[in-house]
């Protein structure tokens, strides 16, 4: 069916116009020759059916062609292709690309928009494209034109709030989070209705007053405590679940004056996408003074699990620890580390609930933690293959000094319950790993020397090939297998997306973002 | 005696700095008065909306640049080594013209047009059929640019001026396109982008054409727009008033980010 429809596809971009509308059908299948979502598909899996480039092949790749984004300094985006258009974003911009030959085709600039933060990409459905600038706008535009059809503000820049999101088109809904995680915003999902862009729903990360969970904060205001949503979440269409990751509460790193788990920072909660309403909910750090957001991509993949058939959510959190959970019903069934630098736990009862090592809360003297403030991975992407049965993800080996301080906390000052600093005899290194899906267990690991500074994530593809950014600005194909290193290119840039591979008039493409452009490639003809 | 010194040349400089130039009067009242005598006094060098003629351009290069303090003082002082003379006016009637000319660089919402904006809004979706080929917050046709907020991308100036002779200025990724196809088929609209290698074309429906070297057999990309000029001046300004109260975000909140 899929082979079919791609066929269909790819006859259509050949015949040099437009393709037709975005279905919800449609996104429901992608990936394949096209890249409908910032995920790629639904379950965030980011794992592509083609199967052009290979790992016979792969040393041929060579760059088709770079676009350079005006000002950028740190492009975070994944792209979106469709109709033979690449969609790409920067803070507060958007750009419209032919996917084959990197010209752009439209500018759309938010004038007046404030706020500088970077922005993590597009959603795509019926005619219209979405992003959201960083003080808080969806923008809706003609997919075609760059004209636009509406901008809804869904959050008060002057209240502290601003984004990065890269939105999400559910049904007729597009999907928003904030940022606020750092700064005491109280954080949302908000579901934009996709043609009127009058709000569906919303859904609060930090209960009212009274509300369920409000108990755990300790009389903490709801108004202050983050729990953000600052990454793009995944969706069971089967389920009508929308899976979305939320971040720390704050202030980050002290927690005396917001004493209990305080829900839902550091989770996963599950929503009807409908209405909205909280179905379930899981928290990785119960009462986080680590900064470890769970906004680590949700992957939902089925598989028999100890016998039995299952749906099942994955996730590489911050905190150190690959969980498995039951995505029906939230239920903990399995957790492993997947760094070896941990030692804040001596680890997770039967309901994945950390035992705390006392001596790693932060104290005003600073605490050595493992792993650090940005985590054992982050919201670079993960990956999945079916068919090797491995779970792709970046990993950061690195402890962090962190202090704490107990000042009376204001609301976008700056202030984070005081800060991290980095051990400069123990430099971070990133691993791209890949992970047994159903236990955990390092397969295999690639090293990636540098800096210690990259963001980059992975993409696989049915041909047997993992790409990923490194650590030292390059773009690597390694085999989906073995780890085996097939081709890299230095694109001498920083890299702080992950890439993503579709399809235009038969050929194989691979994208990824660096600091400042696009660079795409295919196999050498 | 340093302090002495410092005194003096404080004494020596401070009535330079007028604080007239510090805050230009906003109300229309005024910059209507300094539009008076901008066409009695200035204009003969400046031409009647700033353009220019045997004095500089006032729209933009240099004079466009000045700060409000030294534009005040040009206005006032004059420039010596120039031809520009000086104007002896009381201050407030320099802060005035001062306050006009710096109109015709601010954003059209900034100011007050001259025309009717509701006659304006029946034209532009109506007989002038300007929504034709473009639009305003979703409502309108294509493929002329979106003017959802030009009165915060454009000034009165530059609004008049696309409407009355858009030839003159192109906006990148607007010139008329048509292109022969290799199966027979052509297509016009304006080119969102072009090289000797490929051409984005954008119809008159709203489709976007992705074409190759190897996709059309003739192709013409004219530095010409699509767009007719609009002879009737009373029609002219009622867009142009139209035009200018288009913004996105409060006006205030887009000045402060800039």
């Amino acid at each position: 069916m899929k082979q079919q429809w791609m066929i269909i596809t790819i006859a259509a971009a050949a015949a040099g116009t437009l393709a037709a509308q975005v279905t919800p059908e449609a996104i429901v299948k992608s990936p394949g020759a096209e890249w409908l979502t910032y995920h790629g598909d639904y379950a965030a899996t980011r794992h592509s059916p083609l199967t052009q480039i290979t790992p016979a092949n792969a040393r041929s790749m060579v760059a088709k062609w770079v676009f350079h984004v005006e000002g950028a300094k740190k492009l975070e985006g994944s792209p979106i292709v469709h109709g033979g258009l690449m969609y790409i974003s920067n803070t507060n911009a958007l750009y419209a690309l032919d996917a084959r030959s990197g010209r752009k085709v439209w500018y759309y600039r938010a004038a007046g928009a404030q706020g500088t933060r970077v922005n993590r990409g597009v959603a795509i459905l019926g005619d219209n494209v979405y992003f959201a600038t960083a003080d808080c706008h969806l923008i809706a535009l003609n997919r075609m034109t760059g004209n636009l059809v509406f901008d809804t503000e869904f959050a008060l820049f002057a209240g502290g709030y601003t984004t990065s999101i890269a939105p999400l088109a559910i049904r007729n809904g597009i999907l928003v989070g904030v940022a606020g995680g750092g700064s005491g915003q109280r954080g949302f999902v908000a579901s934009i209705h996709s043609t009127t862009g009058k709000e569906n729903w919303r859904f609060w990360t930090v209960p009212g007053k009274g509300e369920p969970g409000w108990e755990t904060w300790g009389g903490f205001p709801a108004e202050m405590g983050g729990a953000p949503t600052w990454t793009t979440g995944s969706y069971d269409p089967a389920l009508n679940l929308i899976y979305w990751p939320t971040g720390n509460p704050w202030p980050d790193f002290y927690g005396g004056r917001r004493p209990g788990d305080n829900l839902y920072s550091d989770s996963i909660v599950a929503l009807d996408a409908d209405t909205g309403k909280l179905k379930w909910y899981f928290q990785f750090t119960p009462h986080d003074v680590w900064d470890w957001d769970a906004n680590e991509n949700p992957v939902l993949i089925d598989a028999v699990f100890r016998g039995k058939p299952r749906k099942l959510l994955m996730q590489a959190n911050r905190n150190g620890f690959y969980y498995i959970l039951d995505r029906v019903t939230g239920e903990y069934l399995h957790a492993k580390p997947f760094v070896k630098k941990l030692d804040w736990t001596t680890g997770l009862d039967d309901k994945g609930r950390p035992k705390i090592v006392e001596s790693k809360i932060p104290t005003p003297a600073g605490t050595k933690v493992c792993p650090s403030v940005r985590g054992a991975s982050n919201w670079m992407s993960p990956s999945y293959n079916p068919a090797t049965r491995l779970f792709y993800v970046v990993t950061l080996e690195q402890c962090d000094i962190i202090v704490a301080s107990a000042k009376e906390p204001v609301p976008a000052s700056g202030f984070r319950g005081t800060g991290n600093e980095g051990i400069p005899t123990e430099p971070g290194k990133f691993y791209l790993r890949a992970l047994d899906v159903l236990t955990g267990d390092i397969k295999w690991e690639y090293p990636m020397p540098g800096p210690g500074i990259m963001w980059a994530g992975t993409v696989s593809t049915a041909g047997g090939v993992v790409f990923s950014g490194d650590d030292d600005g390059n773009l690597v194909a390694v085999d989906a297998r073995t780890g085996k290193d097939l081709w890299h290119f230095s694109t001498g840039q920083s890299l702080f997306a992950s890439p993503v591979t579709y399809m235009v008039d038969g050929k194989q493409y691979v994208t990824i973002a660096t600091a400042s452009d696009i660079f795409t490639f295919g196999l050498f003809e | 005696m340093r302090f002495f010194a410092a005194l003096l040349l404080l004494f020596f400089f401070a009535p330079l700095a007028h604080p007239q130039a510090r805050r230009l009067p906003t109300d229309q009242t005024a910059i209507d008065a300094g539009r008076q005598i901008y066409l009695g006094s200035c204009s003969g060098c400046h031409g009647a909306t700033g353009e220019g003629s045997q004095g500089p351009s006032l729209l933009s290069g240099r004079a466009s640049r000045l700060s409000n303090q030294a534009l005040f003082s040009a206005i006032k002082n004059g420039l010596p080594g120039t031809t520009m003379p000086n104007f002896p006016m009381a201050d407030d009637k320099v802060a005035s013209v001062t306050a006009f000319v710096r109109s015709l660089t601010t954003p059209a919402i900034a100011n007050r047009a001259p025309g009717d904006a509701a006659r304006g809004e029946a034209l532009f979706f109506g007989a002038a059929r300007c929504a034709g080929c473009h639009r305003i917050r979703g409502k309108g046709g294509h493929p002329g640019p979106d003017l959802s907020d030009m009165g915060v991308e454009r000034t009165l100036h530059q609004l008049r001026e696309a409407i009355v002779k858009p030839g003159e200025r192109i906006a990148e990724g607007f010139r008329a396109a048509s292109a022969t196809l290799t199966n027979g088929t052509r297509v016009t609209g304006v080119a969102k982008n072009h090289n000797n290698y490929s051409v984005q074309i954008l119809d008159k429906s709203g489709r976007l054409h992705l074409l190759r070297r190897e996709d059309w057999t003739a192709l013409s990309v004219e530095d010409r727009s699509i767009m007719p000029p609009l002879a009737d001046a009373t029609q002219a300004d009622d867009l142009v008033a139209f035009l200018s109260r288009q913004s996105l975000r409060p006006y205030a909140a887009a000045g402060a980010s800039q």
